[in-house]
């Protein structure tokens, strides 16, 4: 019986192994029926979570409002900063006939949280939006805290949200501010770190440095918040460096994302113009 | 109805922990409820029926993640063949028999997960943070199965869980 279960596993193992395109109809048939219910869960804890904080102490509550009026108010002066700083940049960005690849320029996808993952290996979320919806493998997935990961699979009525924590999740990030030092962040998959490698020795990277996406890869557009530079330490050869990333998205508390469904690589977009052409 | 609760079982537990349990993890680590129960299974009806029990569960929770499949089919199914093999050696009605067996067999399955995870190329070296996440994991197993094996352990010989044949 041993034998026949191992053979079986590892044939079933060798089969699903390489990247596959799309989920098979039990895997899809499961995720479904599993939908409602994480759903129903989902929503019975969202509720007991309002009941709980209206039981609060009445002192803890008046001052989690004063904190907030204050963030408001600081919130509000930066968004006016912010939006004469957006009608500049539109402004000179006419001027120059510059492509716009700014998040507003995106369709969005509001989705709900349904679920995570139920084990320790993987890290990724579901959502309550499917291919009924028009999700497709691959989109770009974010918070407005910044990037969340990419869709794995899909599923009719859900799908599989791959965190930028999880092992197979790689993303071509950027420094911020000096916008150099082009290195890699990948997911550990067993903490809620990233690590970024592949950062050249003479690199200005610092603690406390901000992380955003470099747009180089084909997955995820540019200039969309990582995290926040924790430890730099030198890589055993010696001419790289590598640093832990601590995402500036609490992924155990995420509750909406927003799925960019219009996002084309810079690669697809010239293609199309030079078949244009 | 046994055959109903028995896929009831891991059914639930892959419930609980997508959705409650990822918010109560110990430092972000999650119990392995579906490895429970096939413990709890393998003890206490043999090699035989434990491994058969191990690979539909392992392969009913790789189909819900939708990966690697086989990976926790084959983790499962050979625990509970290692688990099965002492099933006439030890005092079941013991609840520190099940605690023990609980403790080591997510130790192994954790192992063999990992193991596999590098023959899939998912994982390219063993972590510090791999271990860690294992002993936690093993702790809140073993926390969990108290109340789960006597009420498993009742059932199986008294209740909805006995063979039918039994009755």
């Amino acid at each position: 019986m041993l034998v026949f279960t191992v053979l079986l596993s590892f044939l079933l193992m060798h089969l699903t192994s390489p990247e596959r395109e799309e989920i098979s109809i039990a895997e899809n048939l499961i995720r479904d029926i599993f939908t409602p219910l994480q759903s129903g869960v989902n929503k019975f804890r969202y509720n007991w979570g309002g009941i709980a904080s209206v039981l609060n102490n009445k002192e803890v509550l008046s001052q989690q409002i004063q904190a907030l009026q204050k963030e408001n108010q600081e919130l509000k002066i930066e968004n006016q900063v912010l939006r004469e700083s957006q009608a500049e940049l539109k402004r000179l960005r006419s001027l120059l006939d510059f492509q716009s690849d700014s998040l507003d320029s995106y369709n969005l996808l509001p989705a709900r949280v349904i679920s995570r993952s139920p084990n320790n290996w993987y890290r990724y979320l579901l959502i309550n939006k499917g291919s009924k919806q028009g999700i497709k493998k691959g989109m770009p997935v974010i918070s407005p805290e910044g990037l969340v990961g990419q869709v794995g699979s899909v599923s009719k009525e859900s799908a599989q949200v791959n965190l930028i924590t999880d092992r197979e999740v790689a993303v071509g990030a950027i420094l911020q501010e000096s916008r150099e030092t082009n290195g890699i962040i990948e997911g550990r998959g067993d903490s809620n770190l990233l690590h970024m490698i592949n950062i050249p020795y003479y690199s200005p990277i610092k603690k406390s440095d901000r992380v955003i996406s470099s747009g180089l890869s084909v997955t995820y557009p540019r200039g969309i918040d990582i995290g926040v530079v924790k430890n730099i330490s030198p890589e055993p050869s010696g001419l790289l460096l590598s640093a832990d990333i601590e995402p500036v998205v609490n992924f155990d508390k995420l509750e909406e994302v927003l799925i960019i469904t219009s996002f084309q690589p810079p690669e697809a977009i010239q293609e199309a113009e030079d078949s244009e052409n | 109805m046994r055959y109903l609760l028995l896929f009831l079982l891991p059914f639930t537990a892959i419930l609980l922990q997508s959705t409650i349990f990822s918010f109560y993890g110990i430092k972000g680590t999650l119990p392995d409820l579906v490895l429970v129960f096939v413990v709890f299974f393998a003890l206490i009806n043999g090699a035989r029926g434990g491994t058969i029990y191990g690979f539909l569960c392992g392969l009913f929770e790789d189909l819900y993640l939708g990966r690697f499949i086989g990976v926790n089919a084959l983790s499962k199914a050979f625990t509970a063949y290692l688990v099965g093999h002492f099933q006439d050696r030890v005092f079941k009605e013991n609840i520190l028999v099940a605690l023990i067996a609980v403790l080591f067999s997510t130790f192994i399955n954790s192992l063999l997960v990992f193991f596999l995870a590098l023959f899939t190329h998912e994982i390219f070296n063993i972590d510090m943070n791999i271990l860690i996440a294992v002993i936690y994991q093993s702790i809140y197993n073993t926390v969990l199965a108290v109340p789960l094996y006597l009420w498993y352990y009742k059932s199986s010989y008294q209740g909805i869980l006995r063979p039918t044949g039994e009755r």
